[in-house]
């Protein structure tokens, strides 16, 4: 698959956290979240589709989140996600892991 | 919760498939929309879009794969594709199966011999710690021990548990229970259902006190003989059978499972009848013990010993020179059995080998006619991983298809293994299809599959693109690398086929040379049957001798017989350590051994009849009588042993009385033809009746023709006396290398096999060297090549393949014949006429196998194989 230099990759370990949180604001197609994912970090974070539809079936496998069948905003059938109980406990957690090493790194790196 | 949505997709892949592709096409079309309203012109929006998402079907697999069925269902569509192939070369599809099939079954068969014998012989607990305990001497064969030195053993050592002797078998009279029955029942110590740790399934064992000289009459029955002779009636305990005429109490029932190795015959355990005090020296009884636990076997070795040495001393008349040997009981009797089986184990293990590599040869041979699929698989983007996995997907699959016929023929082979082993080694009820051997099919087809299939599959998928394109410039030569592997591969057949031949060759020729042995008898025109006189009917010494003689004197005036008589041992059906006895006027020999003869009991005429030379002296006659002076006769290794420099004739011999000693004959053998003959004497019936004799017959013409009139005769004597194994002579010295016959015939038919296999090889190579040649014999021929040019021509490339077979193969067979050699009685192992007529057989036959194609070869039109091109 090509790779295109100008995106910044996704951290690793980060996705799942990403689509969730993105998911909180309530249902959402995949294209919808990959929108959302590149519009809120002001372009920043682009989203592979290459790995979200992928992370999406694994996160369908967890139970993490639920898929539906449903109208577009321009009338056309798209596949909506949707956050479950188990989605949202697994948010909390990656979120607070994830700010337990941030803080760490930022540690390591700030001028001593 | 995870696995259940797992399968849950595994259910509904195609409405997946469907969605996922839905939910890409839409993100798609939103992403080129996106560009569009950016200002991008629309065809280049949406090459964009594209351009951004990547390789859809590849985005698709590895959302598909998030699902972990991916292994399963490639697995899947490499099955129902060999199908198709199967299904589309039914004639490819049948042989494999069929080679297969007797390549694995041959080993699934002799793998449920070996799990029988080596590995899970004792299905008794803690089955380490029981021991086979064997007396030993220097200069005798026999193992088995006396009673008096047993019970010596059971109370003088410190190591077991305990110790017992193993059943004692003889054949019974069941009567007063519907019709006469015989059955075969063992006589025992109480030790041994102990040391083995068996329950009996109800009622009790007999105790040591019920053992002995005066054992009480009581009786255990088997379940078979519980539920076969007694109709399984629930009241049995404490009721009385008849066994040969006496009364005994059932005190129990084993479990259907009991069986010891070696007495799986036995229908019943009596206690053991023998004098405890006066059998010193009566070397007859296996002994089993189990180990005190924690007790290394080298120091019960060390404690047995202590006690033979103490026996030594105390009883130099009978123990001088006895040892004892403690061993494994597991490995006692894989001994006997160890060098046959490893033969046959290494002879279907080659004829495995063999089929795998012939196997390997046909799929290559195929695999080039799949260059197009292939090609086209790998320019559609199938790795060469995916193409090799998918042909051993085939090997294998044809492999367990193969393996399940082969279970058919194994069952075939077990059965033929079950009737022709001897009862001793216990086959009958271990020989099975359990699920360990089921096991071992299962892997074994499994490796059979890889092994050959890998050399085609690597070798397909190698191909790549440029066959395809280049196949006209190819074809004058044939693809070199393709033809050497094929080519190779023949000759390992052939080196195979070497060595299998060798070894059937060897045992065939031996199996030969060993029923030609001079067994000291002239076995052809000679009938033999016995008769076993029950006591009720003949219950004085009279009776049995005047019936006998009255019997034979009715043979004698039959016609077409030209004489009977009796033997109480009949030569070929096995001896025993035999008597002790004494010489007047020799000093007393040394130890027990050095008097030691078989005794045998013999009516007039009988060395005649079965054609044993007379040598020195007289045989029996009418003068010898129950109330004339004892006589005896001796054989001659029994002269050449005791009589090294004087003259037999005359002198006196006590064995239970003294005996003049009236002649010297010939020695016969009485085990196997190859054993030598041991001394041997022989007493008149007249003056010893036993009830059970051989009779045996000498006729003018074929023996069997008189087996009808002879069993009128016996009956007309005695209407309720059956007639007990009648076989002519020559059956008898034939059955009594039964074991050596079955491993030669085991190892001819697998040779011929391997014959067969090695020969198709050869003509496959050749002919598919032919067709690849066309072009060259084409010009061959058009430039003035005889027909016997190119028929030369192609019969020497079969004859470099059998050559490098053969050249690769003695050696090999070389090796073999070594591990045979234990087995061989009358051959070298490196015998000169098997090793030179295996390898010009095969060459031979390397030259027939290439005959067809030759020939296709040589009238070979040289226009149209030009025109071809």
């Amino acid at each position: 698959m090509e790779q295109n230099t100008s995106r910044t990759e996704i951290p690793p370990g980060t996705l799942y956290m990403l689509i969730l949180k993105t998911l909180t604001r309530g249902q959402m197609h995949g294209y919808g979240i990959a929108e959302h994912i590149q519009q809120v970090s002001d372009d920043v974070l682009q989203l592979e589709e290459g790995s979200l539809y992928p992370a999406l079936q694994r996160m369908l496998i967890k139970g993490w989140v639920t898929a539906e069948w449903g109208q577009s905003e321009n009338n056309r059938r798209a596949r909506y996600y949707q956050l479950t109980a188990a989605g949202r406990r697994q948010l909390t957690t990656e979120i607070s892991e994830f700010e337990k090493v941030m803080r760490a790194i930022t540690r390591v790196i700030q001028p001593a | 919760m995870e696995l259940w949505r797992r399968l849950g997709f595994l259910l509904r892949r195609r409405r997946f498939d469907r969605d996922l592709e839905e939910e890409m096409r839409f993100h798609l079309e939103m992403k080129s929309r996106k560009n569009r309203e950016a200002g991008v012109e629309a065809e280049e929006a949406e090459y964009a879009a594209r351009r951004s998402f990547g390789n859809a079907l590849l985005l698709r697999e590895k959302s598909r794969d998030a699902w972990g069925w991916r292994a399963v269902e490639t697995l899947a569509q490499d099955v129902r594709f060999t199908l198709r192939m199967m299904r589309k070369n039914p004639a490819f599809t049948a042989v494999a199966i069929l080679v297969l099939a007797l390549g694995i079954g041959a080993n699934t068969a002799i793998f449920s011999m070996v799990q029988a014998l080596l590995l899970n012989p004792y299905p008794f607990p803690e089955p380490d710690q029981l021991m086979s305990v064997q007396a030993t001497h220097r200069t005798s064969w026999t193992t088995a021990t006396g009673y008096r030195e047993f019970l010596d053993w059971q109370q003088q050592n410190t190591v077991f548990e305990d110790m017992a002797i193993v059943p004692w078998t003889a054949t019974y009279t069941l009567t007063g229970n519907g019709e006469p029955q015989r059955l075969i029942g063992g006589e025992t110590t109480a030790s041994f259902f102990e040391v083995l740790g068996v329950q009996p399934l109800f009622g009790r064992f007999f105790t040591e006190q019920e053992t002995g000289l005066g054992s009480q009459r009581l009786v255990l029955l088997s379940y078979a003989a519980w539920q076969n002779r007694f109709g399984g009636r629930a009241d049995i305990l404490g009721r009385k059978v008849v066994l040969n005429e006496t009364p005994y109490t059932v005190i129990g029932v084993m479990p259907s499972r009991f069986a010891f190795p070696g007495r799986t015959t036995c229908e019943f355990w009596t206690p053991l009848r023998d004098d405890p005090v006066n059998s010193r020296g009566n070397h007859q009884y296996s002994v089993i013990a189990r180990l005190k636990a924690g007790i290394p076997i080298a120091r019960a070795q060390a404690d047995m010993s202590a006690i033979a040495r103490r026996n030594e001393q105390l009883y130099p008349w009978a123990n001088k020179g006895w040892g004892v040997v403690v061993s494994p009981l597991a490995r006692t009797l894989a001994k006997q059995a160890a060098a046959p089986l490893a033969v046959l184990f290494a002879t279907v293990v080659l004829v495995l080998l063999l089929a795998c590599v012939n196997l390997a040869g046909l799929m290559l041979a195929r695999a080039s006619g799949r260059v197009k699929e292939m090609t086209i698989r790998v320019a559609l983007g199938a790795s060469r991983l995916r193409i090799v996995r998918q042909m051993l997907t085939e090997s294998v699959l044809l492999s367990i298809v193969g393996a399940c016929a082969g279970l058919v023929f194994a069952n075939w082979l077990m059965e033929v293994l079950r009737k022709a082993t001897p009862a001793g080694l216990g086959l009958d009820a271990a020989l099975r299809l359990d699920s360990r051997v089921l096991e071992f099919t299962f892997a074994a087809s499994v490796l059979t599959g890889v092994v050959f299939g890998l050399a085609p599959a690597l070798y397909g998928s190698r191909s790549g693109l440029s066959p395809a394109l280049t196949t006209r410039a190819e074809s004058a030569t044939g693809t070199p690398s393709r033809g050497r592997l094929l080519g190779a591969l023949v000759a390992g057949e052939v080196a195979l086929a070497v060595v299998l031949l060798v070894g059937a060759g060897l045992l065939v020729k031996d199996l030969m040379t060993v029923l030609h042995l001079d067994t000291g008898v002239r076995a052809e025109h000679v009938l033999t049957f016995a008769l076993d006189l029950p006591h009720s009917m003949y219950s004085t010494p009279q009776r049995t001798s005047s019936f006998y003689e009255e019997l034979l004197s009715r043979l004698r005036a039959s016609p077409g017989i030209q004489s009977a008589a009796a033997v109480g041992t009949l030569p070929m059906t096995g001896g025993y350590s035999g008597s002790r006895f004494e010489i007047e006027g020799h000093p007393e020999p040394a130890d027990l051994e050095g008097a030691r003869a078989q005794d045998n009991i013999s009516t007039p005429g009988y060395f005649r009849t079965i054609g044993i030379r007379l040598l020195l002296g007289r045989d029996f006659d009418e003068r010898d009588t129950a109330t004339s002076h004892p006589v005896m006769i001796v054989n001659e290794e029994f002269a050449r042993r005791f009589f090294p420099s004087e003259d037999p004739i005359g002198k006196r011999i006590q064995t239970r009385d003294w005996r003049t000693i009236v002649g010297v004959v010939g020695s016969v053998k009485h085990q196997q033809p190859w054993r030598l003959p041991q001394p041997m004497m022989y007493v008149p019936h007249a003056q010893d009746p036993g009830g059970f004799m051989w009779v045996t017959v000498r006729t003018a013409g074929d023996p069997e023709k008189l087996a009808l009139a002879v069993r009128g005769t016996v009956r007309s004597l005695d209407l309720n006396l059956p007639v007990l194994s009648m076989r002519t002579m020559r059956e008898v010295v034939s059955d009594s290398v039964n074991g050596p016959r079955l491993l030669a015939s085991f190892l001819a038919g697998f040779a011929g096999f391997a014959l067969v296999l090695a020969a198709t090889g050869i003509y496959g190579v050749v002919a598919y060297s032919v067709s690849q040649r066309t072009h060259e014999m084409g010009v061959r021929i058009a430039l003035g090549a005889s027909y016997r040019d190119v028929l030369a021509l192609v019969a020497k490339k079969a004859a470099v393949l059998a050559a490098t077979g053969v050249l690769i193969g003695v050696p090999a067979a070389l090796g073999v014949s070594r591990l045979i050699g234990s087995l061989l009685h009358g051959t070298r192992p490196l015998d000169i006429t098997v090793f030179v007529s295996v390898p010009a057989v095969l060459l031979a036959v390397a030259l027939a196998a290439s005959y067809v194609p030759a020939r296709r070869a040589a009238r070979i039109d040289p226009m149209e194989a030009l025109r071809c091109e």
